[in-house]
């Protein structure tokens, strides 16, 4: 499959601090998943991506465009949706009238077909029942999912979401879950999250950062199968484990290097996450 | 922050009697050095120590009346309290801003007491001002020539200032919920000073929080008549009254918080009547009798057959006048060089700190004035006047020489000083070496032509033995009434002035 | 085009009227006190300084812009955001500026184009520094810090502004003309440094 976003060597300091440190990667059409702890970079990475923040060095297209320019910028943020870590509303506007608004930002000049498609993001966004009401009004979800409204508004072929699903209960996660794999169809998603369950059920590739590095870029499953073998259950807590836990059943579940017939468990994406941050960890101790 | 969140849930003390008190002292510590460290605040402390330090010693010298240096450190915390409003406007404002109120509102700490701890930062603040506040006023009061004393009650008005401007943002934030309203405010209160204090409103000139007089004048301080002690009592109690409304606003509606507005408001309103009653009889009756009779105040010291009369709290200074005294007879001849003299410090003070009326010259013989203030020019002002009584006889005939004498009284005025060139610049008005210009004293001035500006430089350039002992020789003759400056520099040995000789 | 025509009305709605307004009526207020009197006649310049100042407050609010992140990545750009904003606000602050001037007496009313030249650098540089604040920081709403800069400059200049480029000078002062040649200078610099902190950087050259 062809790439619709390549990226290489992208790097950004704050300051004393490597936000990202010669980041490269390859995006297709599907869901990609974006993990990683707190401070490895995932909301930088995205807000340059999304074109919010220039890098100081690297070079990325997105849809063959290259944004380094400002008509190539003009031209990538025609096809991109973006929703931020931390969104911003005028609480005064409807949730319709919010999303207009940035649908007029978008470049959507005919009003009647603007109309539509505000319309067709709501129902999408599941507000249909409150696109009269004033943002101020709205539960933290709600405007969570204006925020979702207004990054799909206009169709665009590329969507970055960062932690979409942060402060939603189970049920409206599962709805946004719902909307980001529509969405994933025929678009290029990348999707921050703390979430591994997320990522488990939505994406077709999985990146993992840490220290502003891409420390794991490959399948769900991939990922999964880093830490086959490295799982054990046991009765104690295994005191050579790099971690251990005592779940519901009694028994200790643990991840790291498995002494010799140790009873071996099923891993999950969760595991193979650890277990890469683990060495990563290592690496950069080292 | 967290100290106060934690407190109770660790120890689960809610009900212990002075839990939240504590959780508000914990909350006014993280809040104050919050404050302290905005940067609006970093910056006013940084300008106000910088231009307070650059300052010092520029308007007084070594020889500070310390009732002028006390009023001296009221204006530059204004910066200070208005950039106070500013930050703890904002502080206060921080948990509506950030729509962290929802979560705040379920803490254990009502927002009243949040608003308390955001109060006791700006007292904080207002301690800080007061460390810099007593810093500068030590300074000068440590100054070898430091004279008089200090309120208090002036003293305490840069910190009230900022505590006062502090607790009004405060307030502001608890009534309009909007950053735009401090930054209002600010603008409101700087304009409102300038136009009050450009105003002449008299007794509500008071009601601003700081007033300055715009003076050169010194007075002993019993006759300042500025009632510092009931306008502190008026700022402190507005300021107080202004954060317990603020207490009051954020929802702390205790009987203490209702008594303790009343009892500041009275406070205020005591102190605002009683700073406006204007200058008392005693007050009017006193300065009379300081700038009339002088004599029925002072206590008069005899150094080496002069006689010094002073002011009670200028006594230390009679030291620094006998010096000049004698330095000034030691270049006389004739008589002049054992004349004794009658040193009289003498004040304006009828009209007050605002009064800015010369002094008479005196008449009786032999008899000098000198003024309240000391150091720098104050000094061959003092010396020229020194010089024109040994020369003329009384300080009246002294202030009305036009003759060629100026020639040997400016070399005894000056010509003792270490660098008599500037010392002459100095006690001229125009700060001037050459050509003519007047020569200012404590009391009347004198004017110097072009003529006797040449000659007496002349005489500044011989070598200072042979120019003393040239005017020693040639006293009686240089001292004559109507000797023109030609007559002294043939007289002196110097050659004749080109310059015009004509005074005015 | 069309899409500047078509945002005029929501972008007005989200530029914050009630900020500007407030510190309008502050403004007025303080240039109304120039009736009260003989001697606040006298003080008409400096209570249009005033005046001018208050209305510049309100104007660091005019970028605030609390769907700022939301907003950050659509195609139209943010000169054309910021120049929506700004020329919605330039009617504005000529008829406030107009009734500012009208209560001033006419004979305590300093020489009215100098004024309004001082009044347009203070009001630019309000905007310029709200820009410069959208452009250096990822605050989404500048008001606040950028109206504390401007009193800070305000205050800071009025003390120690150095007498050989006076600004602030009365209007008998001999240094007026040339006082308003430099706020002709402070007008254009500000200016040009609006326009440029306007401008969303392709690349990043000054870190912070």
């Amino acid at each position: 499959m062809t790439p619709t976003v390549s990226a290489s060597g992208l790097s950004l300091r704050y300051g004393g601090t490597r936000a990202l440190d010669d980041v490269s990667l390859r995006l297709t059409a599907g869901v990609t998943g974006l993990l990683g702890p707190n401070g490895a970079g995932k909301t930088t990475l995205l807000r340059v991506l999304a074109t919010a923040l220039p890098a100081d060095r690297g070079t990325f297209t997105v849809l063959g465009h290259d944004p380094a320019t400002a008509r190539g910028r003009q031209e990538v943020r025609r096809r991109l949706g973006y929703l931020p870590q931390t969104p911003g509303f005028h609480p005064d506007f409807t949730a319709f009238e919010f999303v207009d608004y940035v649908a007029i930002l978008k470049e959507m000049t005919d009003r009647g077909v603007r109309h539509r498609e505000v319309r067709r993001v709501l129902d999408e966004a599941g507000l249909a029942d409150v696109r009269g009401k004033r943002i101020r009004k709205l539960s933290g979800g709600m405007r969570q999912r204006v925020a979702l409204g207004a990054a799909l508004v206009g169709d665009p072929g590329f969507l970055v979401l960062d932690e979409p699903t942060v402060g939603l209960d189970p049920e409206q996660r599962m709805r946004f879950r719902e909307l980001i794999a529509g969405a994933g169809e025929g678009r290029t998603v990348l999707l921050s999250t703390h979430q591994t369950e997320d990522v488990a059920m939505l994406c077709h590739r999985v990146l993992v950062m840490a220290g502003g590095r891409v420390r794991f870029e490959g399948t769900p499953a991939e990922l999964t199968a880093r830490a086959a073998g490295r799982v054990w259950s046991s009765a104690e807590r295994d005191p050579g484990a790099k971690a251990g836990w005592r779940t519901g059943t009694g028994s200790f579940r643990n991840l790291g290097d498995p002494p010799a017939g140790a009873d071996l468990l099923e891993p999950t994406l969760e595991d193979g996450y650890l277990l890469t941050l683990d060495g990563a960890g290592a690496e950069v101790a080292a | 922050m967290t100290a106060v969140v934690e407190k109770p849930a660790v120890s689960g003390t809610l009900e212990e009697p002075g839990g939240p008190r504590k959780a508000v002292l914990a909350l006014a510590l993280f809040e104050s050095r919050r404050l302290l460290t905005r940067i609006p605040v970093l910056v006013a402390f940084a300008v106000y120590v910088g231009w307070t330090v650059w300052r010092s010693g520029k308007a007084w010298g070594d020889y500070p009346a310390l009732q002028d240096a006390d009023r001296a450190t009221q204006g530059a915390p204004m910066l200070i309290g208005l950039a106070v409003l500013l930050s703890v406007n904002s502080a206060a404002l921080r948990s509506h801003r950030h729509g962290t109120e929802q979560l705040l509102t379920v803490l254990v700490l009502p927002r009243w007491r949040r608003t308390a701890a955001h109060a006791l930062s700006v007292v904080a603040a207002a301690l800080l001002t007061a460390v810099c506040v007593a810093g500068q006023f030590g300074r000068e009061a440590l100054r070898p020539g430091a004279i008089g004393h200090g309120s208090v009650g002036e003293l305490l008005v840069g910190p009230l200032t900022v505590l006062l401007f502090g607790l009004a943002g405060l307030l502001m934030a608890g009534l309009v919920r909007s950053a735009v309203a401090a930054p209002l405010l600010v603008v409101l209160f700087l304009f409102l000073f300038l136009f009050f204090s450009g105003m002449d409103y008299g007794a509500a000139l008071w009601l601003l929080p700081v007033v300055e007089d715009a003076t050169s004048n010194t007075l002993p301080s019993d006759l300042l008549g500025r009632p510092a002690a009931w306008h502190a009592l008026y700022l402190a109690g507005l300021a107080l009254s202004l954060g317990l409304l603020a207490l009051l606003v954020a929802g702390g509606r205790k009987p203490a918080v209702f008594a303790g507005v009343a009892g500041t408001l009275a406070m205020t309103l005591v102190g605002g009547v009683a700073q406006s009653a204007g200058d008392s009889p005693e007050l009017v009756r006193a300065r009379e009798r300081a700038s009339v009779h002088p004599e029925q105040v002072q206590s008069c010291v005899r150094r080496d057959g002069s006689t010094y009369c002073a002011f009670p709290e200028w006594e230390p200074r009679v030291g620094d006048w006998a010096r000049v005294v004698d330095r000034v007879r030691s270049l006389a001849g004739g008589g002049a060089h054992e004349q004794d003299v009658v040193v009289r410090q003498r004040v304006e003070a009828r009209y007050g700190l605002s009064g800015d009326a010369a002094l008479e010259s005196l008449k009786r013989p032999h008899e000098v004035t000198v003024g309240t203030q000391w150091g720098g020019n104050r000094v061959p002002e003092f010396s020229a006047a020194v010089a024109g009584v040994l020369i003329a006889g009384d300080e009246k005939a002294a202030t009305s020489i036009c003759d060629g004498r100026i020639v040997p009284l400016m070399w005894l005025a000056v010509g003792w000083e270490s660098d008599p060139l500037d010392a002459l610049r100095r006690v001229r008005l125009n700060d001037t070496v050459t050509g003519s210009d007047s020569v200012l004293q404590p009391t009347d001035g004198l004017y110097m032509t072009e003529a006797q500006t040449e000659v007496l430089r002349a005489l500044l350039d011989l070598p200072r033995a042979e120019a003393g002992a040239r005017v020693k020789d040639r006293w009686v003759e240089l001292t004559a009434p109507k000797i023109t400056a030609a007559r002294a520099a043939e007289l002196l040995g110097l050659p004749a002035p080109e310059g015009e000789d004509k005074c005015l | 085009m069309p899409v500047t025509r078509q945002l005029v009305l929501p972008v007005h709605r989200t530029v914050p009227w009630g900020a500007v307004g407030a510190a309008g009526a502050a403004g007025l207020l303080l240039a109304a006190l120039t009736r009260t009197g003989e001697t606040a006649e006298r003080l008409s310049l400096y209570l249009l300084r005033a005046a001018i100042l208050a209305f510049a407050v309100g104007l660091a609010f005019l970028l605030d812009d609390p769907a700022r992140h939301t907003t950050a990545a659509v195609p139209t750009p943010r000169p054309v955001r910021v120049a929506l904003r700004v020329a919605l606000a330039v009617p504005a602050a000529a008829a406030w500026w107009t009734v500012a001037l009208l209560l001033v007496p006419q004979g305590a009313r300093p020489p009215v184009g100098d004024i309004t030249l001082e009044a347009g650098a203070a009001f630019v540089l309000a905007v310029a520094g709200a820009a410069a604040a959208v452009r250096f920081s990822e605050v989404a709403r500048p008001g606040p810090p950028v109206s504390g800069g401007l009193l800070a400059t305000a205050v800071l200049a009025l003390l120690f502004w150095p007498g050989r480029w006076a600004l602030f000078v009365p209007v008998e002062d001999e240094r007026w003309a040339a006082a308003h040649d430099r706020w002709a200078v402070v007008l254009a610099g500000a200016v040009v440094f609006g326009a440029v902190c306007a401008v969303e950087p392709v690349r990043r050259r000054i870190r912070f």
